[in-house]
C-alpha cells in the first residue's frame, strides 16, 4: 500500500513565546518492508535552525529552532511511504517462548541489541501486576507468536480504549487499575508484560490508515498518531502486535519510530521560553491511500 | 611526631582485621624511605606544635572562604588535616603508570560505547552492563565520534595490607577536588614551611597548567582564541568552592546554565546585549541535567539545544556529554579483558575484586557473602551508599544486573592529628589524570581524605617527592607558567545581579551593624533609666530596630534582642542574614573576586562565634565591631577592583542601599518631636549611626539641630553618606553601562528622584506640627518610594537573566478504531 501522510502538530500560546526549541520524531523509517519518497518537515513560523540527525535507535531526529516571537508553532510532516506485506518465517515465530529471551541466545547475532529492549525504562518498570497478567498467557513451551498474539486478545478484551483514562504519568499499576487507556498504554502495559518475561519489545511509534464508516467520505485529517510494539524473534525478525485493534500490524501501519517507551521517540516535544500560562495542542493527521 | 606515631602504631589492636599497611613505619617499625627524609624537619613538630598549625589551618581555610557541602546538607568549613601523605617516586611509579593506562582504557571504552558498540557486540561488555546504567546517555550515540572524550579523570585509590594500589572508584563524568586539592597544598605549605621545602616534593602548579592547556586544545575547529568556560550548577553546589578555584586559577569565567544560549547550533555566552560564542565547556553540572531539551526536561542548570550542538560537533564538553557511563562499579570485573580488547596489554593497575552480579556465576558466590560485602548499584543511584536491608537479596534477584558486589576496602593508614596526637587513620587518595598533548599525565599528588563517618570527613595533602632533586615539577617541562590568566570578566546578567546584591548586602549589614552598636551602648548606659533624656532615647533606637526587623524579644531584653539581630540567621533583617546574602552573592561571582573578600568573612564568622560562645553584655559591642570593622574592609578590596561593569553594579547596589538606609533612619527618628534634651541625644546618635558625626561636629560646631542633619544626611554634596552625593554616584556609574542610553527607565527614574530632592527645601522640612515633621515625613516617604522604584528598574534593564526553560505541552499519540 502507498500512502501520503500529512502530520501537523500545532500549540497555540496565550502569550508571545520568544524562543522554541523542538525535537520531531515525524520522519516514517526506511526500513525492509517500508519506502520512504518524498518527505518533507516544514516548521511555522520558519526555523532559524533544522536539522535532521539518526538517533540511537536509527530514527530521524529533527532538531528545530525558532527565535521570532510567537503565539502558534506549527510542525508539519508529509510523507510518502510505501508498505509492503512482511513474510513471515513460521519456524522461526513457533520457537518455544522461553528460548526467545536474548540472554539465553547470545549467539544470534542481535541479541546483544535486543537486551537493551528486556530492560526495564522510566514508562515500563517491570511491574509485578504485568508479569503475572503475562505469565497466563506465557504457559511452558507455547510457541512464541501463539503466546504473544494471545496476550494482545486478553488485552484488548479486558482493558477499554478511553481517551481521558490516562495521562502522561499514569503508570502500569494505574492502568491495572483504571483498565483503560489509550494506544500508548496499550503499548506500556503489553511490553511490561513480554519483558518482565525476559522478551525483548520495542516501542513502535507511527500511523494507521483508516476506512472511512460505510458509506461516509474519508474525513481528511481525522486520523491520528498511533503506538504499537514489536517484539523480538531470534532469526532476524520483529513481530508487529497492535493491542489496542487486536491485530497485527500489517500494511495499514507506517513506522515512525522506535524505542523502549514513548519517552524516546514522542512526534514531537520542545522547551520555549515564554510567560505564557496555558498552551492548546492540535494534532492533526490524514493518512491517505494513494 | 614520628616517634609518637610509631609508638601509636606499635600499639596491638585488639580487633582481628588484619594490619594496615602504613604509610610511614614499615612492619619493623623502621620508618619508610619518603618518611626518612623528613625525619629532620619533622622532629620540632611535636603535638603543641601541630595543635598550633591545626589552628593556623583552620583560619587559613576560613580566611580563604573554603567550604564543602555534604549532599542534602547546608555548606561547612572544609577539613584539612596538617600532617600530609607523603608518598617517594618508587612507590608512586606504579600508581602513575596504571592511571595514565586506565584514563586511555576507559576513554577507549567510551568511543566505542558512543560509537560503534564492538564491545558489546563481541560480548567483551555485557548488554545490561551499560544499557542498564543511568549514565548511558543514548541521545549522544551518533555524534561527531570525538577522539578523547575523556580529557580529565580521577581515580579514588588505596593499597592492600603488601602496599600495592588499587581502585575504589573512578570519577569520569564531572570530576571534582582538584581545587580543593589545590587549596589545601597552598595552606600546607604556609603552615609547615620547612618541611615543604625539605620535603624534594613535586609542585602542583605546572599540572594546572597543563590542565589549561588541555581544555584549550579541547577547541573544535580553528578558533584562534578559542573561549573556555565552566559550566558550574551555581553557589549552592556541593563543591562550588572547588568550580570556583578551578576557573580562577585557570583563568575561566564561571558561567550558569542560563549565561549560555544555542542559536544556529552553536554555544553562545550572553555578554550584555551581544553573544559571544563559547568553544569549551568544562562541566561541572551532571550529564543529565545539561539539555533540558533532549535529557532530564525539569533541568534548570542546563542550556537549551546543548545536545544539538555538541552533535553538530561546534562545541567541546569536557568531559564529554555521556562520560560518566564508565563510572559503572560493575565495569571493573570486565576492565582486564577490555584492556587487551582494545589497548593489547595487560591491565597494570587493578580495582577492588567486585562481582557484577548480573553474572548468575557471581551472584552464587556471592549469595551466602552478602553481610561481609559491599553492594552497590552499578550507577550507584542509591544516595546513602552501600545497600543492606532484609529485602536486599530480593531487590537484587529481581534485576541482578544492576547491582555490584564489592570486597571491603583494606585501606592504608596514615597519621592524623586527633584529640591525643597524631593516630594513625585510614586513608583514601583520589588522583587526577589529565590528557595533555598526545598522553595522559597523572597529578603527583592528590586529595587525600581519612575514612570517618558522620561530619565532613578531614582532608589530607599528598605529597609526591621527587626521584632526584633535579627533576622538573610534575616532570612537565614542555608547558608555560601561566601569566595573567585572570578570567576575562564574564559580564553575563547572572553575574551583574550578584555583583548589584553584592553591594546592597555588603551595605545593609554595615549599617545594622551600626545601628546595633548604637543600641548596645545607649542600652549599656541608660537601661536602668528608662525615664531620662538617654533612655527616651534607648527607646527610639529600640523601635528603628524593631521597625527593621520584626522582634520576638520584649522591649527590655536588650541583649537578646542584639544577639539575635547579629546571629540569628533566620531573623529578616539580621546581620545574619545578610552576611549569608553576601556570602551566597559573593560565592556566585567568586572568580571575579579578589580572595581577600574570604578573608572578611573568615573574620565575620570569628566574631560571630566569640559571640555565640560568650555571654558577657560587652561582648556585643566588641563582636558587632570586630563584624563592622571586617564589613568596611570590604571597601577596600572593592576599591581594588577593575573599573568594569562587576564594579559599577556594586556601586549602583551600593549606593541605592546606603539612601534607602539614611531615609529610613531618619522615619521616626528626625520626623518626630521629643524634648529639647531627648531631641538632642537621638539627633547624635542618628548621625553616629549614618557615620557623620564628625563631619557634623566640624561643620556645625557641636550644635545639634534638625536643620543640620538633615542637611549633612539628605542633601550634602560632599558627604559620601548623604543621599544626595549617594544619587550622583549612582547616576554617574550608571551612565557608564553598555545598556544606558541616557532615557532608559533607571534613568530617568533617577532624573526625577534627583529633582524631588532639589525641590525640597530644608527650612519647610524641619517644620513642626504638633509632635511631628509633617514635611519631612512626607518628604521621606516619597524619597523611600522613589528608590524602591528605581532599584527595581535598574534590575529589570540591566540585570534580568534568561527566562527558564519550559516544557511545549506534551502531546499524546492517540488513536481511535470503532471497536
Amino acid at each position: 500500500m502507498r500512502y501520503q501522510v500529512r502530520h501537523t502538530t500545532t500549540y497555540t500560546y496565550d502569550a508571545d513565546v520568544s524562543d522554541s526549541y523542538g525535537v520531531a520524531h515525524v520522519t516514517p523509517r526506511e526500513l525492509p518492508w517500508q519506502h520512504v519518497g518524498r518527505h518533507e518537515v516544514t516548521v511555522d513560523p520558519g526555523a532559524t535552525d533544522q536539522w535532521a540527525a539518526t538517533d540511537h535507535y536509527g530514527n530521524t531526529r529533527t532538531y528545530f529552532q525558532v527565535d521570532e516571537p510567537h503565539q502558534v508553532l506549527r510542525v508539519e510532516a508529509f510523507s510518502e511511504v510505501e508498505v509492503l506485506t512482511e513474510v513471515r518465517d513460521d519456524e522461526a515465530d513457533a520457537q518455544p517462548w522461553e528460548t526467545c529471551r536474548p540472554a539465553g541466545r547470545r549467539e544470534v547475532v542481535d541479541a546483544w541489541s535486543a537486551t537493551e529492549l528486556v530492560l526495564r525504562s522510566d514508562l515500563v518498570p517491570h511491574a509485578a501486576l504485568a508479569r503475572d497478567y503475562g505469565a497466563d498467557s506465557l504457559t511452558p513451551g507455547r510457541p512464541l507468536v501463539e503466546a504473544a498474539m494471545d496476550l494482545m486478545h486478553r488485552i484488548h478484551a479486558d482493558f477499554t480504549y478511553e481517551q481521558g483514562a490516562s495521562t502522561v504519568t499514569s503508570t502500569i499499576d494505574d492502568l491495572f487499575e483504571a483498565q483503560a487507556g489509550v494506544c500508548q498504554d496499550f503499548a506500556h502495559l503489553t511490553l511490561a508484560c513480554l519483558r518482565s518475561h525476559g522478551l525483548a519489545a520495542r516501542y513502535v511509534s507511527g500511523y494507521l490508515a483508516t476506512d472511512p464508516p460505510p458509506g461516509k467520505e474519508r474525513i481528511v485529517g481525522a486520523d491520528a498518531s498511533h503506538a504499537w510494539v514489536a517484539l523480538w524473534v531470534p532469526g532476524g525478525t520483529w513481530l508487529a502486535l497492535d493491542p489496542t485493534n487486536d491485530q497485527l500490524a500489517g500494511e495499514r501501519y507506517v513506522t515512525t519510530a522506535w524505542g523502549r517507551d514513548y519517552a524516546d521517540v514522542p512526534p514531537v516535544k520542545g522547551v520555549i521560553y515564554s510567560e505564557a500560562k496555558t498552551s492548546l495542542l492540535d494534532v492533526e493527521v490524514d493518512v491517505a491511500p494513494v | 611526631m614520628l616517634h609518637d606515631y610509631s609508638a601509636a602504631v606499635a600499639q596491638p589492636t585488639l580487633n582481628a582485621e588484619p594490619a594496615r599497611y602504613d604509610e610511614v613505619v614499615a612492619p619493623d617499625g623502621s620508618l619508610r624511605p619518603a618518611w626518612k627524609a623528613l625525619a629532620g624537619a619533622a622532629i620540632g613538630l611535636d603535638r603543641e606544635e601541630l595543635q598550633r598549625i591545626s589552628a593556623d589551618v583552620v583560619r587559613f581555610l576560613s580566611d580563604d572562604g573554603v567550604r564543602y557541602s555534604r549532599p542534602g546538607e547546608s555548606p561547612s568549613w572544609w577539613r584539612l588535616d596538617p600532617v600530609p601523605i607523603v608518598v617517594s617516586a618508587e612507590e608512586w611509579a606504579p600508581l602513575e603508570v596504571g592511571l595514565a593506562q586506565r584514563a586511555e582504557l576507559l576513554n577507549a571504552i567510551l568511543v566505542d560505547l558512543y560509537g560503534p558498540q564492538t564491545l558489546l557486540a563481541t560480548g567483551v561488555l555485557p548488554p545490561e552492563l551499560v544499557f542498564g546504567h543511568g549514565g548511558f546517555l543514548r541521545e549522544l550515540r551518533g555524534g561527531p565520534g570525538e577522539q578523547h572524550p575523556l580529557l580529565i579523570s580521577a581515580s579514588d585509590v588505596t593499597r592492600t595490607a603488601s602496599g600495592d594500589w588499587q581502585v575504589l572508584a573512578d570519577r569520569t563524568g564531572a570530576p571534582s577536588g582538584i581545587g580543593y586539592a589545590m587549596e589545601n597544598r597552598r595552606v600546607i605549605s604556609r603552615v609547615v614551611p620547612e618541611l615543604y621545602r625539605d620535603a624534594g616534593l613535586h609542585r602542583v602548579a605546572p599540572f594546572f597548567q597543563a590542565v589549561r592547556a588541555a581544555m584549550i586544545d579541547a577547541a573544535p575547529g580553528e578558533a584562534s582564541d578559542p573561549r573556555v568556560v565552566l559550566l558550574s550548577p551555581g553557589p549552592q553546589s556541593e563543591t562550588a568552592y572547588d568550580q570556583a578555584f578551578v576557573a580562577s586559577s585557570l583563568g575561566f569565567p564561571l558561567v550558569q546554565g542560563s549565561d549560555l544560549v544555542v542559536r544556529d547550533g552553536i554555544v553562545w555566552m550572553r555578554v550584555f546585549g551581544r553573544l559571544e560564542r563559547v568553544d569549551v565547556i568544562v562541566r561541572r553540572v551532571d550529564s543529565a541535567y545539561t539539555d533540558p531539551l533532549e535529557l532530564r526536561g525539569d533541568s534548570h542548570l542546563g542550556v537549551t539545544g546543548l545536545v544539538e550542538a555538541v552533535r553538530r560537533g561546534t562545541v567541546r564538553v569536557v568531559n564529554g556529554l555521556g562520560s560518566g557511563v564508565v563510572e559503572n562499579l560493575g565495569l571493573a570485573p570486565f576492565l582486564a579483558r577490555a584492556c587487551e580488547v582494545l589497548l593489547d596489554e595487560p591491565l597494570r593497575l587493578p580495582s577492588i575484586r567486585s562481582y557484577w552480579l548480573g553474572d548468575p556465576d557471581e551472584l552464587e558466590q556471592v549469595r551466602p557473602r552478602l553481610e561481609e560485602l559491599t553492594i552497590r548499584t552499578i550507577d550507584r543511584t542509591d544516595p546513602t551508599g552501600p545497600l543492606t536491608g532484609d529485602d536486599l537479596l530480593e531487590r537484587i534477584e529481581a534485576e541482578p544486573y544492576r547491582f555490584v558486589a564489592q570486597e571491603r576496602p583494606h585501606h592504608s593508614q596514615a597519621p592524623a592529628l586527633g584529640p591525643f596526637g597524631v593516630q594513625p587513620e585510614p586513608v583514601v587518595i583520589r588522583t587526577f589524570t589529565v590528557r595533555h598533548g598526545s598522553a595522559y599525565r597523572t597529578l603527583l599528588g592528590g586529595l587525600g581524605s581519612i575514612m570517618e563517618t558522620g561530619r565532613v570527613p578531614r582532608s589530607k595533602d599528598v605529597w609526591v617527592l621527587k626521584s632526584r632533586p633535579d627533576e622538573p615539577d610534575q616532570r612537565l617541562v614542555e608547558v608555560l607558567p601561566m601569566t595573567n590568566v585572570r578570567a576575562p570578566a564574564a559580564m553575563v546578567p547572572r553575574v551583574l545581579e550578584d555583583m548589584f546584591w553584592f553591594g546592597r548586602y555588603a551595605e545593609r549589614a554595615e549599617d545594622t551593624l551600626r545601628l546595633v552598636i548604637a543600641a548596645h551602648g545607649l542600652a549599656q548606659d541608660f537601661r536602668s533609666r528608662p525615664w531620662s533624656a538617654g533612655g527616651q532615647n534607648l527607646r527610639v533606637v529600640s523601635r528603628k530596630l524593631r521597625d527593621l526587623s520584626p522582634s520576638p524579644f520584649e522591649e527590655d531584653e536588650f541583649d537578646e534582642e542584639l544577639r539575635s539581630l547579629l546571629l540569628d540567621p533566620f531573623r529578616p533583617g539580621s546581620v545574619a542574614q545578610s552576611v549569608a546574602s553576601l556570602r551566597d552573592a559573593a560565592q556566585a561571582v567568586r572568580d571575579q573576586l579578589s580572595p581577600d573578600v574570604w578573608r572578611v568573612f573568615g573574620a565575620i564568622d570569628r566574631a560571630a562565634s566569640t559571640l555565640a560562645e560568650s555571654a558577657l553584655s560587652h561582648e556585643v559591642t566588641n563582636s558587632a565591631g570586630r563584624m563592622l570593622t571586617a564589613i568596611s574592609a570590604l571597601h577596600g578590596v572593592i576599591d581594588s577592583m577593575m573599573r568594569d561593569d562587576g564594579w559599577r553594579m556594586i556601586m549602583v547596589g551600593r549606593a541605592i542601599e546606603r539612601c534607602q538606609q539614611v531615609v529610613r533612619l531618619l522615619d521616626g527618628t528626625v520626623t518626630e518631636r521629643r524634648g529639647i534634651d531627648v531631641d538632642r541625644d537621638v539627633l547624635s546618635t542618628v548621625l553616629m549611626i549614618a557615620e557623620s558625626a564628625v563631619t557634623h561636629r566640624r561643620r556645625y560646631r557641636g550644635y545639634v539641630r534638625p536643620a543640620g542633619v538633615v542637611e549633612l544626611l539628605m542633601f550634602d554634596p560632599d558627604n559620601p553618606r548623604s543621599v544626595a552625593f549617594n544619587l550622583a554616584r549612582a547616576s554617574e556609574v550608571l551612565r557608564a553601562l553598555p545598556a544606558s542610553t541616557g532615557s532608559t527607565r533607571p534613568e530617568r527614574l533617577l532624573a526625577d528622584l534627583q529633582g524631588e530632592l532639589e525641590n525640597l527645601e530644608l527650612a519647610s522640612l524641619v517644620v513642626i506640627e504638633g509632635e511631628r515633621r509633617p514635611h519631612l515625613q512626607q518628604a521621606v516617604t516619597t524619597v523611600r518610594g522613589l528608590l524602591s522604584r528605581f532599584a527595581d528598574a535598574v534590575v529589570e534593564v540591566h540585570l534580568v537573566s534568561a527566562p527558564t526553560p519550559r516544557s511545549f505541552d506534551l502531546p499524546r499519540p492517540v488513536r481511535e478504531v470503532a471497536p
